[in-house]
């Protein structure tokens, strides 16, 4: 039958379903493997969940062209045909477009992936790229953003976890193309950016990519990991 | 006014952004139906947030239903969270389904459930977000007939004024023929009031204004309801009832919330009813006969719906699981058949004696979370006297199983103010718990960690109950009666907590006043009453603001007993159960003697069977 592996699967996040928080994305996501009937492994403990790992927590309301999640499998299965049945079995707007198995010792998605790419859409009064670019100038020379988060007040440097940021304007406002790194002070989300820059949210987020960055800084892709 | 049929999400789709739980308003869920053609839209409605309608069963039943009728579609709708609702009037959004986002105001016909008292203004803010006329007598000819059911249906004249129609009983095929009728009636242009006519030849279907409210010397001071002159509609409505559970489909719950709801689990009814004859329970006496599916059709329609759906916990629900004449096979063979997918089974609460015990052990109810029993009542003397049929020995035998299979903790269940109570009473249920802390000790060495935790609720006397004519406790003594519970309860470990007696005083309020409590219903919302069932929203204030404000004293009606032949403001909507049996049962409950359980022994004489001409329906025969 073969060795214990992982199925690495990449989904979209879309739609109206960019609202769903991630707890409900994952609650969603092993719902529909067992839908598929696709074989799985379960956890030891009364729960007896199945074992799956996710990567970061996409923000309620932010989009993604790829998700990722790997599933941990008693036996390798074809791809092919799990990607159909993982697909079947799955909303359109969080619908699976890729998989690959994996061996099962390799790096937890959630800390492997730390550089990720968004692109973003804000609309604020007389706002264009050039206002929105000074802007966010100041609030880089501030050095950090302090934000709250439910009814704690967090602090995240703004270097070294914003890689870059370009501003263009477009019909609907100004459109930002962004790079953002994981850092151990933690990841800087797009909305907490722009709620410092305008002290507006922003109208779209998508996450657009999602890889790990090697020491001499090239990028790896989580379905190029072999 | 009837309001377009028409998308309006892209009038929310700006605030989901700005509000608590988005995927509230989302629709979309796997199993939802998306194609909405009608031409017939019904849309049912549940008066509460998402996550606490999304699961109820009957939604699910009716709406399966109306769906599989060619030329009939049928959508959900909820009411949305304050801050939501907020933000819609700001924008004078109107209530929306949530299949297709229609204005609920564009439906044919809207049902909406009953599930609770503390529903009723939620009812009237649903009605007010959808723009529909909120009584129903105003309403004009084109907009949609407002129809409610569900299992608070049994004393609705206090909500009544606000629909067209009442379906009374199991909806089961009663939805279909309604719609059915309302349809026709629109396609021949008929008048609204000849409609409601139609309506009322319905079996199990009360049409309110067709009724008037008489007070006389033979009923209390709400009078009672009888059919207006030339109305044509019975004197007394029965409930429809299905006769065979058996014959409808077992497998109601086919849509998948994204969110977290109040029962995240794959449920299956798999029996109706339940004949203990508890006498304070209205659902034992108004979901009679008992039917019980059989075992094979049970662990099919699981192991499918579990396929269907991929939930990962399967509930089999029902008024008293472990009743049920297979329940030790049914859950053997799903235990076998689902313990190696890592799906639990679960069953709702715990018969008082050893086989409920068994039964948690079987499914392998977590060791940790406890095993929860309802004993009611804390003498022997008072258990009598609600008829429910558990022995001091019961309890022993099932606390001393439930600690020799390796449970720590017990959850038990209590009332506070049941007719006759007494100081001996109170103090018993604070010893019952610390006596089965006891016996765990006994049984498991001094320092053993065995705890008990009691919730304490108020008694709320219900209609087409044996408990139906007593008054409720004043709220001074209930408080009175909760001080001397926690002084009579000096082990450590014995956990107390009681409900709120001033919402069971507004429950209790409810579910006695006939057609003139719609006032203070009305005055309730208009002293911003929402939510009435969440603890952090509930505001007794309000309450005696809008009772003041209509000339009515809270603790007056509520405590108020009525003389046992006095004609009551729910008479005329009956489950079938006999006024002669429920004063037989108060008397009984006088002399503190038991009645036994129909679906074990022989009939008692409810009158449920020959009334609507059906049967208890049980799998096997009873132990
Ligand atoms: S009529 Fe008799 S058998 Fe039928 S539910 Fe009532 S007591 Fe039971």
């Amino acid at each position: 039958m073969g060795e214990p592996c992982r199925l690495r699967v990449r989904y979209v996040k879309d739609g109206r379903l960019a609202y769903l928080g991630h707890l409900e994305v994952m609650n969603t996501i092993m719902r529909c493997v067992r839908r598929s009937g696709l074989p799985f492994e379960v956890g030891n403990g009364f729960a007896r969940r199945m074992r799956i790992q996710f990567s970061q927590a996409l923000p309620v309301g932010a989009a993604s062209v790829g998700e990722y999640y790997d599933l941990m499998l008693p036996y390798p299965i074809d791809v092919t045909q799990a990607l159909d049945r993982l697909r079947e079995a799955s909303p359109a707007a969080l619908r699976p477009n890729a998989c690959k198995l994996l061996p099962r010792k390799v790096p937890a998605l959630e800390a492997w992936v730390d550089v990720s790419r968004w692109d973003v859409v804000v609309q604020a009064d007389g706002v264009d790229a050039n206002g929105f670019s000074r802007g966010l100038d100041q609030v880089v020379e501030q050095g950090e953003i302090a934000y709250m988060r439910g009814p704690k007040l967090r602090r995240i440097p703004v270097l070294p976890s914003l890689m870059s940021c370009h501003a263009t304007d477009v019909a609907d406002g100004v459109a930002l193309t962004m790079e953002t790194r994981a850092t151990e002070a933690g990841s800087l989300r797009p909305a907490v950016l722009v709620q410092a820059v305008l002290g507006t949210s922003p109208l779209r987020v998508c996450w657009v990519g999602q890889w790990h960055e090697q020491a001499d800084g090239s990028r790896i892709d989580p379905m190029g990991y072999c | 006014m009837r309001f377009a049929r028409r998308n309006c999400f892209e009038q929310i789709e700006p605030l989901l952004g700005r509000v608590e739980h988005p995927s509230r308003y989302l629709n979309h869920e796997w199993g939802a139906q998306e194609q909405q053609d009608g031409p017939f839209h019904v849309c049912l409605l549940y008066a509460d947030v998402y996550e606490v309608g999304q699961p109820n069963l009957g939604l699910s039943i009716l709406y399966n239903e109306v769906n599989a009728q060619e030329g009939m579609s049928c959508e959900r709708a909820y009411l949305p969270w304050v801050d939501m609702s907020a933000l819609m009037r700001e924008r004078d959004i109107p209530l929306l389904s949530l299949e297709t986002s229609s204005p609920v105001a564009s439906f044919d016909l809207v049902g909406i459930t009953l599930a609770h008292e503390l529903v009723c203004t939620n009812i009237v803010e649903t009605l007010d977000l959808a723009q529909i006329t909120i009584r129903a007598e105003e309403r004009e000819q084109d907009e949609p007939i407002v129809i409610a059911g569900g299992p608070s249906v049994w004393n609705c004249e206090p909500v009544a004024p606000m629909f067209d129609a009442v379906l009374l009983g199991d909806g089961e095929g009663a939805l279909v023929e309604i719609a059915a009728c309302v349809r026709d009636a629109r396609a021949q242009d008929v008048p609204r009031h000849e409609l409601l006519m139609r309506l009322s030849r319905i079996a199990g279907v009360y049409v309110p204004s067709l009724y008037e409210i008489v007070c006389d010397e033979t009923s209390t001071r709400w009078g009672y309801a009888v059919p207006k002159p030339g109305s044509g509609a019975p004197e007394v409505v029965y409930k429809r009832c299905v006769e065979s559970l058996a014959r409808t489909e077992p497998v109601a719950q086919r849509i998948v919330p994204y969110m977290g709801v109040v029962q995240d689990r794959f449920a299956l009814e798999i029996l109706r009813g339940c004949a203990r004859a508890c006498r304070f329970c209205q659902a034992g006496m108004t979901y009679r006969p008992v039917r019980e599916r059989p075992k094979d059709q049970i662990v099919e329609a699981v192991e499918r719906g579990l396929c269907e759906s991929g939930f990962d916990e399967c509930s089999l629900s029902s008024l008293s699981t472990t009743d049920h004449s297979q329940c030790a096979p049914i859950l053997r063979e799903l235990g076998e058949r689902l313990d190696d997918r890592g799906v639990r089974v679960s069953i709702p609460s715990q018969r008082l004696d050893s086989f409920g015990v068994d039964m948690a052990s079987i499914v392998g109810s977590s060791r940790k979370a406890g095993l929860t029993f309802a004993p009611e009542a804390g003498t022997q003397r008072l258990r009598d006297v609600i008829n429910k049929n558990v022995t001091d020995e019961d309890l022993d035998r099932a606390a001393q199983n439930a600690f020799a299979c390796g449970y720590r903790r017990m959850k038990l269940y209590f009332m506070m103010g049941l007719p006759t109570e007494d100081d001996n009473d109170v103090e018993g249920i604070s010893s019952t718990a610390t006596h089965v802390v006891e016996l765990g000790r006994e049984q498991l060495g001094p320092r053993s960690k065995v705890s008990v935790s009691i919730s304490v609720a108020v008694f709320v006397p219900k209609s087409h109950t044996p408990f139906q004519w007593a008054g409720q406790l004043p709220l001074e003594e209930v408080h009175r009666r909760q001080q001397l519970m926690l002084h009579a309860a000096t082990n450590r470990a014995v956990r107390i907590s009681y409900h709120d007696a001033e919402t069971s005083q507004i429950e209790g309020v409810l579910s006695k006043m006939g057609r003139r409590g719609f006032d203070l219903v009305m005055e309730a919302w208009r002293c911003g009453c929402r939510f009435d069932a969440w603890t952090d929203q509930f505001s007794f204030e309000r309450w005696q603001q809008a009772a003041q404000a209509v000339g009515i004293d809270l603790e007056d009606v509520a405590c108020e007993s009525f003389p046992l032949d006095a004609r009551l403001p729910w008479d005329h909507t009956s489950p079938g159960v006999s006024k002669g049996y429920l004063q037989r049962e108060w008397r009984r409950a006088m002399r503190q003697e038991t009645t036994h359980d129909c679906t074990r022994d022989t009939c008692v004489g409810c009158g449920v069977c020959p009334t609507l001409d059906v049967g208890n329906d049980l799998a096997e025969t009873r132990a």
